[in-house]
């Protein structure tokens, strides 16, 4: 874009010049170690996450152990990438251009190594410790804890000194725009790295996530970014010793994504409680950044224009290509991500995932392995190995293919599956396949990242001078060089310039303070007011268990699974119940809404299950739920369920405290009154998906027992239909109830042993319609039985077959010894009525009061053998107590007989 | 809000782009650090080669 006659000299003399007409000295050294630790911590990063990728698959992988939880692995796994990888790599990269853009060397070599050894002992290897430990900030992208934090804001501000320093000491007019990249990554993450860790400690929930959701974007905008394309913009010239296509390019592209992505932070947060003018404002900033992002890359291509063999030949070069045509993709598919009729669906999917990989490995790996392969090629003594560096180029993008095609895929099912009115376990099945693909697609990846290595170490090893002439060659084998300014062109004053980019780089400021003013600060002081105007006068706080339960929460990664975030959107409603207001959140220090629903939303867990349902959930998952992919927590526990350790009881106590402000401040009730129509159960059963699922405004009473509203399932009177309907509930029976009740429906299932109530015996009693139908849509309150209503009337119906298939008929007990059936009466009516009622309607004067409710035995017909053993044992975790101390043996037959006569017998002549 | 960041950005955009149009000047000197980026790389092979 510019003529010969445009091209400046006189700076090109100035630099020519100074000092003494030497190059500065370049710190080989440290560029080797950084290489080196950046593969190092590379590898191991990797491997986190393919150990992460396989728990998907199979929970119980390498689990039992604190350490190597899917959370805490999941945390070093980012956070390895983030500064182990990236950050050493960007490094190595520094050391080696900043002399050539500033002609300047370094600060310091001391300096460089303490920074090294700052970086590598003081913040990746102590942070992927502490958070092994258990100590960690369950804040995306800001995983370690805040004692590292202090030392990556340390390593920042020595890299200003030791990087920034040297180019401030030049002119700023005359500095090329990878130069830029690096003064505006290194300055910007030093400031954005302190806000987006330090202050959701300070200020909490939604106005915390307000600030989280800047450094999620800024870690990547101003931190990955900047020194990605400051490769980019380096490597393309140098390589096809061509300039770039225009540096004015450059620089516009340079001043808006700085310009515009700090404004991107909300759009994590689309539909949430965060006022919508600042999501509105993230979509748009996210809108303009997908038009920067083309401009960036037109131009980088077109630097490339007629060096497509110069690309098939030059490995280094190729994998910069390969990454700047990732940051085109991938940037263009954040931007429409980031779109509210997208976001509503795809937000928190797998798809998001594949989006985060993309940016990692497609754009900021493959560039800085670009940037690693062209020094190492260039710095003395050092050659890789072009054959094996060319097998890594193919294998990573292989795998990265497979990678992100598989989770976009799988994204996609998920949020079909989550808009329609299956229960959440359908989507957990859905994807399933898909993350057993992910899991393989690593393996290419990890085995591309050993080769890069491998063809670092196993390269020729010329002498200095002989590389370098084979460097050159190569070079100008590929195209002539070229960059002599003429010398004479009659160059135009730019003195009026020379403080333009001073004035830049203060709009660049202003714009950062600005990003942090519209998308946070001012929209924590509405939601402030919020709070204020809204919040129960009398909100409790949590007490100290549940806040030590926070804290293990937080340690594990179960935000990383479970939102507290309810969207303002009907299917998120629909699923969880009401939207997350600000007010729920005033004291989530740091708050834990989460971007990433694996399992389902925690925000409304109050009162909705029994603490040993969670307890053996949280125990071994698949238990209770069986195709659950949620990872065991049994180091919690002492050996079994039921032997919980304080922690374990610290977490249930927490989970339990969600959504307890606003069911007890009567927020529920309000918002009950004005949604629930009487026609619910019709509507459902008319196939209306809104009234289907559990309207979580409504969580399930722990007394009160069930409500007999429930539509009526009656399986179909045809034998060879019902007999469709009986297969058909023995596959749902065994996908979802078998885990408790037994395969057979015997109450015996893997998760019984720790269940109280036990799961019913289905096979013991007979039900009727009404009552199936009945628990099958409210579930059993007060015990672990939850609510089925999300299935498909279908599967509802064939469940109330097959269970009703299960009854097995028993005998009568002997009645030898027995004392007559009016006795029998007599004690029916002294001992049991005052519960079960006076003819075993469960609406005895106390049945109120008792959950789960005393059993209807018109609507549950229990065998003699069932009764006689009710009778000795007791049904622990109910209000049935054993009666063998009680009632003799001939009493107790003698009830166990009369029992039936109240079921049997004509309801009529009951009466009568 | 939305406004805001709309105006601003464009506005920058067409100063840029009005810049790059009416001043010559304004082009070479924006222009310049792509040549000299390139001579210096080229310094560096030198003195290595050396």
């Amino acid at each position: 874009m510019t003529t010969p006659s445009e091209q400046p000299s006189r700076r090109d003399e100035q630099r020519d010049t100074q000092p003494d007409g030497q190059l500065p000295s370049v710190e080989y050294g440290l560029i080797r170690a950084h290489v080196f630790a950046s593969l190092a911590t590379l590898l191991i990063s990797v491997g986190f996450g393919i150990v992460v990728a396989t728990k998907f698959t199979f929970p119980e992988f390498l689990g039992g152990h604190a350490w190597l939880t899917w959370g805490r692995l999941r945390y070093n796994h980012t956070q390895g990438i983030f500064f182990g990888w990236l950050g050493n790599a960007f490094l190595a990269f520094l050391y080696y251009v900043v002399p050539r853009l500033a002609n300047r060397p370094v600060l310091s070599r001391t300096l460089g190594w303490f920074l090294f050894w700052i970086w590598n002992c003081a913040v990746v290897l102590p942070g992927w410790v502490l958070v092994a430990a258990g100590f960690s900030q369950p804040l995306e992208w800001a995983e370690f804890p805040l004692v590292v934090d202090a030392f990556v804001v340390l390593a920042f501000i020595l890299m200003v000194f030791e990087f920034v320093l040297p180019f401030l000491r030049a002119r700023l007019s005359d500095l090329y725009v990878s130069a830029w990249y690096i003064i505006g990554g290194i300055i910007f993450t030093m400031l954005a790295y302190p806000v987006g860790n330090l202050v959701p400690e300070l200020v909490p929930g939604a106005r915390g996530a307000a600030f989280s959701g800047l450094w999620i974007h800024d870690a990547v905008g101003l931190y990955v970014t900047p020194f990605a394309l400051a490769i980019a913009y380096y490597v393309i010239p140098a390589t096809t010793r061509r300039a770039i296509f225009s540096h004015f390019l450059s620089m516009v592209g340079f001043w808006v994504l700085f310009f515009t992505y700090p404004l991107n932070g909300t759009h994590h947060y689309v539909y949430s409680a965060i006022p919508m003018a600042a999501q509105k404002g993230a979509i748009i900033a996210s809108a303009y950044l997908g038009m920067d992002v083309i401009l960036v890359v037109t131009n980088l291509l077109l630097s490339l224009r007629g060096s497509s063999g110069t690309v098939g030949r030059d490995v280094p070069l190729r994998f910069v290509w390969f990454g700047v045509v990732s940051y085109l993709l991938v940037s263009l598919q954040g931007s429409v991500q980031a779109l509210m009729p997208v976001n509503r669906f795809i937000h928190f999917t797998d798809w998001v995932i594949g989006h985060s990989h993309f940016a990692m490995i497609g754009f900021a790996s493959f560039l800085a392995l670009g940037g690693i392969a062209h020094v190492w090629q260039r710095i003395p003594g050092t050659r890789y190995n072009q054959r094996t560096m060319n097998w890594s180029f193919w294998l990573l993008a292989a795998g990265l293919t497979l990678m992100v095609a598989d989770l976009t895929i799988a994204g996609l099912v998920e949020a079909q599956v989550w808009a329609s009115s299956a229960p959440w376990i359908e989507s957990v099945r859905a994807v399933a396949s898909y993350w057993l693909v992910r899991t393989f697609s690593g393996l290419p990846v990890l085995a591309g990242f050993v080769l890069f290595w491998t063809s670092l170490i196993s390269g020729p090893r010329p002498s200095p001078a002989t590389a370098l002439a084979a460097s050159r060659e190569v070079s100008e084998d590929i195209a002539a060089p070229e960059g002599d300014p003429p010398t004479s062109h009659g160059a135009p004053s730019t003195r009026r310039f020379s403080y333009a980019h001073v004035v830049i780089f203060g709009a660049g400021v202003g714009f950062f303070a600005l990003s942090f003013l519209v998308l946070a600060i001012l929209p924590g002081k509405e939601l402030e007011d919020e709070i204020e105007r809204v919040a129960p006068v009398t909100m409790p706080t949590l007490t100290a268990s549940e806040r030590r339960g926070r804290v293990v929460y937080g340690r594990e990664g179960c935000a990383y699974c479970h939102t507290q975030q309810i969207r303002f959107l009907a299917e998120d409603v629909r699923r969880f119940g009401a939207p997350t207001e600000t007010w729920e959140t005033k004291y989530d220090y740091p708050q834990l809404w989460g971007t990433r629903r694996i399992g389902p939303d925690l925000s409304r867990e109050f009162n909705v299950r029994p603490r040993d349902w969670q307890l053996t959930h949280l125990y071994n998952p698949r238990l209770v739920v069986q195709d659950s992919m949620m990872p065991p927590f049994s180091w919690l526990f002492s050996g079994s369920p039921d032997r919980p350790a304080q922690e374990a009881l610290d977490v249930l106590a927490y989970i339990e405290s969600l959504g307890r402000a606003r069911q007890l401040s009567g927020f529920e009730r309000q918002a009950l009154a004005s949604s629930v129509e009487p026609g619910t159960a019709d509507m459902a059963m008319a196939g209306e998906p809104s009234a289907r699922a559990t309207p979580a405004t409504v969580p399930i009473p722990m007394t009160g027992g069930y409500s007999l509203s429930a539509p009526v399932l009656h399986p179909a009177s045809d034998p060879a239909d019902l007999q469709e309907e009986v297969s058909r509930g023995c596959v749902v029976f065994a996908a979802n109830c078998a885990s408790c009740h037994g395969p057979g429906g015997a109450g015996d299932g893997k998760a019984s042993a720790s269940l109280i109530p036990k799961p019913a015996n289905l096979t013991a009693a007979r039900f009727s319609d009404e009552r199936l139908s009945s628990v099958l849509w409210n579930g059993v309150a007060g015990s672990s039985m939850p609510p089925w209503r999300q299935l498909p009337t279908e599967d509802l119906r064939a469940l109330v077959a097959f269970i009703q298939s299960l009854h097995v008929p028993g005998s009568a007990p002997s009645t030898q010894a027995a004392t007559s059936l009016n006795e029998a009466e007599s004690l029916f009516a002294a001992n049991c009525a005052s519960c079960h009622g006076a003819r075993g309607d469960g609406n005895g004067p106390v049945a109120g009061a008792l959950a789960p409710q005393p059993t209807n035995f018109h609507l549950k017909k229990p065998n003699p053998e069932k009764v006689l053993e009710v009778l000795a044992n007791g049904l622990p975790g109910t209000a049935m107590p054993p009666w063998n101390i009680q009632l003799s043996v001939d009493q107790r037959n003698a009830l166990a007989e009369f029992l039936p006569s109240l079921y049997d017998a004509p309801r009529e002549s009951s009466k009568e | 809000m939305i406004n805001l960041i709309v105006i601003v950005i464009s506005a920058m955009m067409l100063a840029l782009l009005l810049g790059w149009w009416r001043w010559p000047a304004f082009r070479a000197w924006i222009e310049a650090p792509k040549y000299s980026m390139l001579r210096q790389e080229r310094r560096f092979d030198d003195q290595n080669a050396r």
